[in-house]
């Protein structure tokens, strides 16, 4: 033990435990960030218990029901101070934020609690909630059922009973019979109309070309009105179903009491899902959980984007970054191989290596300026002028789309594919490069036989580090294609299937628009937190299956040491 | 170099299998040189060589390390071209035909002047796409012929029997001599007129080496073979004609048995004693 401190850092032990340091911090602030997000974000979608009790100030008593969001602990003399008449016995007191809902009937989804006004708090199994399509969830005690405005069944009282169990049970039935009937009004109006409106479009834009182009014969004209009238005529017996549809949907209602004793009346049409959450154990709760989950990642947003799924956003970006790989591979690869084998080494390749390198350092905003500017406008303006003149005024290219944010970050991420790509084929030995000039190849078949797909591992290392880089990207997208709400998916059923010119949802830009431009920013918080673990998830997956090609391409080409 | 060719002694016998009655002037030539410069950038090196190259002979090339046989070997098939700066002024050819001349497809003249390389450099693919691969390259698709041919080049390898059941694994899963032979017979598959061997032996074991020789004696009914050696005993093993060069300048050429056993230049005795190198 006396080894003298000269020696020991002669040893090098130190390095290695502040090399180990360094990578446990990282490794720790990766690990919490992730945990953060996962758990503020995934909590939100458990079933908390509803809590009731009275709650009592200056004297003044009322009911109030909730979900208890969080508990946190204040300074008493603080509360004094903002003129809340409580005991100074105790330096701190407990308060809860309570998830109240029935926005429509007070006015606002939260309220603070302190524990010491809250009393007679209870968990009664009777109380509900309703996820609603308009004013977020409501809290209550079912009273009655009606259908076609006639009262069926009625209950009253605060306790399990056999009625209470029967009523309920027969909403469960009708909930689930109004969903049903939602659905097929979805794909009415979604698909079947969607296609139709897609196709009249289409006629208008093809009969608006034609007399663009002078055409005087009738007969193009003849067979656009011809078919245009079938689709009127298809459109209004869908139209006659849809009504049939909305009036089934909207036969039955609700009546329940919320807290404060007021009883509202609700139309099932507008539930998404009802549940008691005090009467289930964890089993249904964990079930409940996984549906809501699911609803998370597979459905559309509701009530701007602060209720329902994300499914629009993940798609969006999804499809945005195999898009921009798809633009970007080709480039750059292209770009790399001429500046490493064909052109003549000297100062310009050194300046355009220069550049290349400078171009991944300019602030992604500047490529988002420039996309718009130059590929919306410039480019996607010429496109309609030259292309799709039957639909002017209305842009089709002209205006930010899911082309043009690709394009813009193909641009931004172009460098790391030119300089991995450049590395990669550096590395090809002399010696194979030889051999196959030696066998009578040209060196454009050596490079495409031998060299390139060599390179290839090389090339799936840019695509690696261009899809990490432009996945998390919101800054230029908001200028060349990003909105808060799409109405389509930029992939349908609808020819020519990839709509390029449509605006998407983006994770990103998902994030920043419910966190901070959301009316409701106290129940859309979890989903920042959701959403932003969702975002990495995709990130790590497009990745993942970029660094399973790259390792597939690296075992097929291992290179001999040479 | 210089303490392995003092160690090695010439082997006797084997120059006695070596035909006594060659006659440079009874061959058909195939490759002839003249006046042959070679610079790199302002570095001249080779310094006006003139030789005729005899079909279906072994010629090797000897010399101490940087003499420049390397270099006149990279210049049958034009590898050269490949260096920046290099250039070159004089004349050489193929059947009378100059291969320095405007306008010759230089991938064709690498298809008819076939070379291996000091180290075995097969493609990451399979053996038998490895063969195949020069095929291809001229554009021959046809899963017949191809079979054919690679059974043919790897027979001809005298690679057949060990690779034959596993045709389409990756030739990098062979030994170093397996992968020599493997880029002989992809070499050969091609039909080439002329097998350049730039130190094909070098990188392998002895019994490996021993295996390309006697594959060299094969090979030379069908093809006019000229190799790089830095080993002299494997020259005077395996080749017909020997060239010794020295410092970018052929000093003397000759049948194989005759040089070794009374070189005409005072610098070449020097050099196969083992007196410098």
């Amino acid at each position: 033990m006396n080894i003298s401190v000269k020696e020991w850092f002669k040893s090098g032990s130190p390095w290695v435990w502040l090399n180990a340091g360094a990578v446990a911090i990282s490794l720790i602030m990766v690990v919490g960030l992730l945990g953060l997000i996962a758990v503020r974000g995934l909590s939100h979608f458990w079933p908390a218990d509803i809590v009731q009790g009275t709650y009592t100030v200056d004297g003044q008593s009322k009911t109030i029901a909730g979900e208890v969001v969080e508990t946190n602990e204040v300074l008493t003399k603080q509360l004094i101070e903002a003129g809340i008449k409580i005991p100074d016995d105790t330096e701190f007191s407990t308060r809860h934020l309570l998830k109240v809902g029935n926005r429509d009937v007070y006015g606002s989804d939260f309220s603070w609690a302190l524990e010491q006004f809250f009393t007679d708090q209870s968990k009664p199994a009777m109380l509900f909630t309703a996820e609603r399509r308009e004013w977020g969830n409501l809290y209550g005690y079912l009273r009655s059922l009606k259908e076609s405005g006639k009262e069926i069944a009625r209950v009253d009282g605060y306790d399990q009973s056999a009625e209470y169990i029967a009523l309920w049970a027969e909403l469960d039935k009708r909930v689930e019979r109004a969903l049903k009937i939602r659905e097929d009004i979805l794909v009415i109006e979604k698909h079947e109309i969607g296609a139709i409106n897609y196709e009249l479009e289409r006629l208008r834009l093809k009969e608006r070309g034609l007399q663009l182009d002078n055409v005087t014969d009738q007969a193009p004209y003849a067979a656009i009105n011809q078919r245009r009238k079938e689709l009127d005529a298809a459109y209004e017996g869908m139209q006659q179903r849809l009504l049939d549809l909305y009036t089934q949907i909207n036969r039955d209602a609700l009546t329940a009491e919320v807290a404060g004793g007021k009883v509202v009346e609700i139309q099932l049409a507008k539930i998404v899902r009802i549940f008691r959450p005090n009467a289930m154990n964890t089993g249904e709760k964990m079930l409940h959980y996984a549906a809501k989950l699911w609803e998370f990642v597979s459905d559309e947003p509701r009530e701007a984007n602060t209720e329902g799924g994300i499914f629009p956003a993940i798609f969006g970006t999804v499809m945005m970054v195999l898009l921009m790989s798809l633009l970007v591979t080709p480039f750059g690869v292209i770009a790399a191989v001429y500046l490493r084998e064909y052109a003549k080494q000297g100062f310009v390749t050194r300046l355009i290596r220069i550049a290349v390198n400078n171009l991944a350092g300019v602030p992604s905003i500047v490529y988002g300026v420039f996309g718009l500017g130059f590929f919306v406008y410039f480019l996607g303006g010429n496109i309609d002028d030259l292309f799709f003149a039957a639909a002017k005024p209305a842009p089709t290219f002209g205006t930010p789309g899911l082309m043009w944010a690709s394009l813009t970050l193909a641009l931004l991420t172009v460098p790391v594919v030119i300089v991995a790509t450049e590395e990669g084929l550096s590395r090809i030995p002399r010696a194979l490069r030889e051999g196959s000039l030696a066998l009578g190849a040209t060196k454009f078949e050596t490079l495409m036989k031998v060299v390139l797909p060599m390179a290839s591992p090389a090339m799936m290392t840019g695509v690696i580090l261009a899809i990490a880089r432009a996945a998390g990207e919101v800054a230029p997208l908001m200028l060349v294609g990003v909105v808060k709400l799409a109405p389509s998916l930029p992939l349908d059923g609808n020819y020519p299937f990839i709509h390029l010119d449509q605006k998407f949802m983006h994770l990103g830009f998902h994030i920043y628009d419910v966190g901070f431009q959301s009316p409701n920013v106290e129940a859309a918080r979890p989903l920042v937190y959701a959403t932003a673990l969702l975002l990495v998830l995709v990130i790590a997956l497009l990745n993942m299956s970029a660094i399973a090609i790259r390792n597939h391409l690296r075992e097929k080409y291992k290179a001999l040491e040479m | 170099m210089t303490m392995e060719a003092k160690t090695h002694s010439i082997d006797i016998s084997a120059l006695q299998r070596q035909n006594q009655s060659l006659r440079l002037e009874d061959e058909t030539i195939a490759l002839t040189v003249r006046d042959l410069e070679l610079f790199y950038g302002d570095k001249r090196a080779l310094h006006g060589v003139t030789m005729d190259i005899p079909k279906n002979r072994v010629t090797a090339f000897i010399g101490p390390s940087g003499c420049g046989k390397s270099t006149l070997l990279r210049c049958f098939n034009r590898m050269n071209d490949l260096v920046d700066s290099c250039r070159i002024e004089g004349q050489m050819s193929l059947y009378g035909q100059n291969i320095y001349e405007r306008g010759v497809d230089v991938a064709d003249l690498r298809r008819r002047v076939g070379m291996v390389f000091q180290k075995p450099n097969p493609f990451p693919k399979s053996i038998y796409e490895n063969v195949a691969y020069g095929l291809r390259i001229q554009g021959i698709n046809k899963k017949r012929v191809i079979d054919e041919t690679v059974e043919w080049a790897l027979k001809s390898a005298a690679l057949w029997d060990e690779v034959k059941d596993r045709l389409h694994e990756s030739a990098l899963g062979m030994s170093g001599g397996q992968q020599q032979r493997l880029v002989i017979a992809r070499t050969i598959a091609v039909k080439p007129e002329v097998l350049l061997l730039d130190e094909p032996a070098s990188a392998l074991d002895p019994i490996s080496t021993l295996k390309i020789e006697e594959l060299i004696n094969e090979l030379k009914k069908d093809f006019t073979i000229v190799i790089v050696t830095h080993n002299m005993q494997q020259a005077a093993r395996v080749s017909d004609y020997t060239a010794f060069m020295y410092m970018g300048d052929l000093i003397e050429f000759g049948v194989t048995d005759r040089l070794f056993t009374n070189p005409e230049k005072k610098q070449t005795e020097d050099y196969i004693t083992g007196r410098y190198g």
